[in-house]
């Protein structure tokens, strides 16, 4: 194994771009000490939500095994690679990572284990869909070391989860939350989305209320965002459904900010919460910019200052690697410039901000030097703080997010 | 050529109505341009004109046609502008012909530029050779039309020739009309030189080339010339004749139709309606009608990158090589920075101006609402004239403001009349007069401010006619008015490039309905904005754009961070096309709020 890459290496390691990058900064290339995330992607669904526009396929149940055996050859090349590095997190993501059956999943878990160094304490989650979950598939989840779960809840009202095309009520959802629990899993996600069509604030509060008195660990809040060709998109340009109304999301937002700060959750991410210490490891990876390799179909990757992407269709990608050809259709190299950029615009996404001394000893400068005029600019507009320790958004800009990030693209 | 061989003319029509193809065949024809030569409207030379379908420049062509009667002749083709605006340039070429082909469309039949150029004609003392053109078409109402017109000119139906000058039918007869229906050319071939120019172009090499017809006298290869209006005499590089291209002779007699390369460096020195004469022996009195052109309709153009200011001035200088009526000078505005207060004839002029820059000079362009030229009497006694709102003083020190007014004739179907005087009324429009062409049909005139007019009037009309109105006006002079200047202001901060002057009792609707267009195109800011509308210190409307609360994007993953980033991209592009005013960003739209403020 390894051959189906060989072009890729060379590409990596030779390649003028990444060497010419390292050459003009002092950005240090990843020590092969570093831990690296894991990301793996899982591309099929059982119906496709009505606000989703994510690499996700329906029908495509059928290539699991095959897709299965594809995801393990790039873990197994990927590990020869980079020299078996140490990964701290894995995240099962898609799509609906619960429809793998448990011999697959296993199998995922086997190659990375035998690729990588993984730590013993390493965070292993997996995305699921309420409506998909039995206890004994739970049960097997936990005893094949997956202790973080995310629910795909979205919603405790039917109607709203029709709206969005869900397959799975709220009752089912309540059962799953019940059913996880007690197969152990102690520290659990839901995921809920804010600022639906129609929707009134009392909605959302019962929503997040009945969300609390299920005392996840973990709450990711995300307000709807209508992307285009999905079927949420055509109602509303059909005029079946209105449009949101962002300034009725603000109100949620602001409500949600308020009633889960006195419930003891620690608002860490834009639009994540959680207890204290049960931050989301591998997702944290992401927002501090650091090195994370994704592998299955669409995975996007970012390790030794290139980011690169595989090809989207999980039949094409089954096919390449079958065939020992690299599924990676797009790298691209990233300047120290783009860098620091996107470590700004994900960095301030977090409660914890950028920090001045993290930032030097990874690019050699002070946060002062690069973006000393920018950051006054934005904490004049009390969109964020800057105390020359540290930047982070204001609430307000916690709100106005792309009006910070638009400065560092 | 003997002068009572020689027949000078042109052909007016409305818009769209055939001439410039009925021209092509009367040059192929006489042999002057053959079939393969031919590039369709061999006369206009522009693209724009030929994407319009309207003539910009006159041109003018020399054809050598034999007649049945077996004696040859010298027939000159004046080609007339086609738009209203250049109506001062159709008088010119008018006074250098003595007939004129009135072509009307078989379809379309008699419209109000027929009617308008007709008199101009009329006027001018041109004999008229009605045509009938378009024959071939299905919707064709031959008969009907030819009736229409003979009856409009007091002629007999069989007068009317009727023709395909697509299709090539009639043309023949057309020739032979001219040559036994129009008198040959007066004037004294023995007195001084008298020429009329009647168009001019720039060249790089000959300088400024003036298109003239002989009127008296004869003008001579060598000789030096008089420009009796300016004054000005110059030692001319040669002269010639079109055929259609430029080719030198000796000498031009009375009643011939070429052209003079002055080696004058601007049109400007040599304006249509200028006469020639000779300096050694001038004439003693030029050519009657000589007008220097006045532009009536000004506006800012900016350029939308604040690099390409020196572009656009380069632009404008070789536009006005060309054009004696554009006139450009710096102006600077808080919002817009930095460009150039241009004149025009017209607003028209200015679409073509505009378009010309963008086309021809790539050039991407603000153009601020259009405005005309207010002459603002002092309680001083000073006398200023003003082209732009932010100039009108303070009213407290103004004793009177005039603004240019126009007569309007509107021809119409007549069950449109009661929405077109709707639409006349509501701009400040005086009723003066009906007249019906027939049962159906019937010409409204009225007399009406030239502000009024500027903003969409020709659109407002075509579309309460159902587009069958046409429009034609002339000026008729400056007249007092109550006038006010509406300042729009935002956050606080009147923006210079949004005033407008208003009549005082439309400044309440006018301003109610500009601050509510302006909501809907500035987008929403980071704290609220409000935008007023005033006149002097007294708001007289207000709305207010609210803050944005939310403008985040919800997921930020791995797989997402290259697609996020272009979405901020794109966001950040959007940001750059707006213009910073004070805290607030303007989008280039809301300087065109203005102009949509009838749209409900």
């Amino acid at each position: 194994m390894g051959e189906p890459f060989a072009t890729f290496v060379i590409h990596l390691h030779n390649s003028q771009p990444c060497d010419t990058v390292r050459a003009m900064t002092r950005i240090r290339s990843t020590p092969p000490s570093h831990p690296v995330a894991l990301y793996v992607h899982v591309p099929f669904c059982r119906s496709r939500c009505a606000y989703c526009d994510f690499d996700t396929y329906t029908g495509l149940e059928f290539a699991m095994p095959a897709y299965t055996d594809a995801v393990c050859r790039e873990i197994e090349a990927a590990g020869e690679r980079w020299g078996s590095p140490p990964v701290s997190t894995i995240y099962f993501g898609g799509g609906t990572p619960s429809l793998l059956p448990l011999p697959l999943l296993r199998d995922i878990l086997h190659a990375a284990q035998a690729a990588f160094r993984l730590s013993p304490a390493a965070e292993i989650s997996l995305e699921a869909n309420p409506g998909t979950l039995t206890s004994a598939y739970l049960h097997d989840l936990r005893n094949l070391g997956v202790q973080r779960l995310s629910l795909g809840i979205q919603s405790f009202h039917d109607a709203e989860l029709e709206l969005l095309g869900r397959l799975h009520t709220q009752a089912q959802a309540r059962a799953a939350v019940a059913a996880a629990r007690e197969s152990g899993f102690r520290n659990l996600n839901l995921d809920l989305i804010y600022g639906l069509p129609r929707q009134k604030l009392c909605h959302w509060q019962e929503t997040l209320r009945t969300a609390t008195a299920l005392e996840p660990e973990h709450l990711s809040l995300y307000g709807l965002a209508i992307e285009e060709e999905t079927p949420l998109a055509r109602q509303i340009a059909a005029g079946a459904l209105p449009a949101p109304d962002p300034d009725r999301a603000a109100d949620m937002y602001e409500w949600a900010a308020e009633t889960l700060a006195q419930a003891g959750y620690r608002h860490y991410e834009i639009s994540n919460w959680a207890r204290s210490g049960q931050e989301c490891r591998h997702n944290l990876t992401y927002w501090r910019n650091e090195p994370w390799l994704g592998v299955g179909a669409g995975a996007h990757s970012w390790l030794d200052h290139c980011r690169w992407a595989n090809l989207t269709d999980p039949l094409a990608y089954i096919q390449a690697t079958a065939e020992g050809r690299t599924p990676i259709i797009e790298t691209t190299p990233v300047g120290p410039e783009q860098e620091m950029g996107d470590t700004m615009m994900l960095g301030l996404r977090l409660a914890e901000g950028v920090a001045t001394d993290r930032f030097r000893a990874r690019f050699g400068l002070a946060l002062e030097t690069v973006y000393g005029e920018t950051l006054r600019h934005l904490q004049d507009l009390d969109l964020l703080t800057w105390d020359g320790q540290a930047a982070r958004l204001t609430p307000r800009g916690r709100l106005l997010g792309n009006q910070v990030f638009v400065h560092f693209v | 050529m003997d002068q009572s061989q020689i027949r000078d003319f042109c052909i007016i029509a409305h818009i769209d109505h055939g001439k410039s193809t009925l021209a092509d065949r009367l040059l192929e024809l006489t042999g002057t341009v053959s079939e393969r030569q031919m590039t369709d409207q061999v006369l206009d030379s522009m693209d724009l004109e030929r994407e319009k379908g309207v003539t910009i420049k006159a041109s003018a062509v020399r054809m050598a046609y034999t007649a049945a009667d077996g004696q040859s002749y010298e027939l000159n083709l004046i080609d007339t502008p086609g738009h209203v605006d250049f109506s001062y340039e159709v008088s010119r070429t008018l006074a250098a012909c003595e007939g004129a082909l009135l072509v009307v469309d078989a379809a379309q039949g008699i419209e109000a530029q027929t009617l308008a150029n007709l008199y101009l004609a009329l006027e001018a003392d041109l004999e008229i050779i009605p045509v009938v053109n378009k024959i071939d078409l299905s919707a064709a109402r031959t008969d009907e039309i030819t009736l229409e017109l003979a009856d409009l000119l007091g002629v007999e139906p069989d007068d009317v020739l009727c023709v395909s000058a697509k299709e090539g039918w009639g043309a023949g007869e057309v020739l032979e009309a001219v040559v036994v229906h129009l008198p040959p050319p007066r004037g004294q071939p023995e007195a001084p030189l008298r020429a009329l120019v009647f168009d001019s172009h720039y060249d790089p090499y000959k300088g400024v080339v003036a298109y003239v017809r002989v009127v008296d006298g004869e003008l001579v290869d060598g000789q030096p010339l008089l420009l009796m209006a300016t004054g000005v005499t110059t030692e001319p590089i040669d002269l010639g004749i079109f055929t259609p291209q430029m080719t030198p002779t000796e000498r031009l007699g009375t009643g011939e139709v070429g052209y003079v390369a002055t080696g004058l460096k601007t049109v400007r020195e040599c304006q249509v309606g200028e006469t020639l004469t000779t300096a050694t022996r001038p004439a003693s009195e030029p050519l009657p009608g000589y007008r220097p052109v006045k532009p009536m309709v000004f506006a800012g153009l900016y350029p939308i990158e604040g690099e390409e200011y020196s572009a656009l001035r380069d632009a404008l200088e070789k536009l006005q090589l060309n054009d004696a009526a554009l006139i450009f000078e710096p102006e600077s505005s808080q919002a817009l920075q930095f460009g150039f207060r241009c004149g025009f004839l017209g607003l028209f002029h200015m679409e073509i101006v505009q378009e010309r820059l963008e086309r021809e000079y790539e050039l991407d362009l603000i153009a601020t609402a259009p405005s005309v030229a207010y002459r603002v009497m002092t309680h001083a006694g000073e006398l200023l004239e003003i082209s732009s709102p932010v100039d009108l003083p303070d009213l407290s020190t103004v004793e009177e403001i005039h603004e240019p007014w126009m007569r309007i004739q509107v021809f119409t179907p007549s069950d449109y009349i009661g929405p077109v005087m709707d639409l006349v009324t509501r701009r400040r429009g005086v009723y003066e007069t009906t007249e019906y062409l027939d049962a159906q049909r019937v010409l409204l005139s009225y007399e009406m401010p030239l502000s009024e007019m500027i903003v969409d009037l020709h659109d407002r009309l075509k579309s309460v006619t159902r587009g069958y109105a046409s429009l034609d006006y002339t000026f008729i002079g400056y007249r007092p008015g109550d006038l006010v200047r509406l300042d729009v202001l935002v956050n606080y901060e009147p923006v210079d490039a949004l005033a407008l002057i208003v009549h005082r009792e439309q400044a309440y609707e006018k301003g109610s309905a500009l601050v509510r267009k302006m909501k809907e195109v500035i987008p929403r800011q980071q704290f609220k904005v409000p935008i007023q509308a005033a006149l002097g210190s007294r708001i007289i409307a207000r709305e207010t754009v609210s803050a944005l609360r939310k403008d985040v994007l919800a997921k930020c993953y791995g797989g997402d961070v290259t697609r996020k980033r272009k979405l901020l991209e794109r966001q950040k592009a959007g940001k750059k096309r707006l213009k910073q005013f004070g805290q607030v960003m303007i989008p280039q739209d809301a300087f065109l709020a203005v102009l949509r403020l009838d749209e409900d």
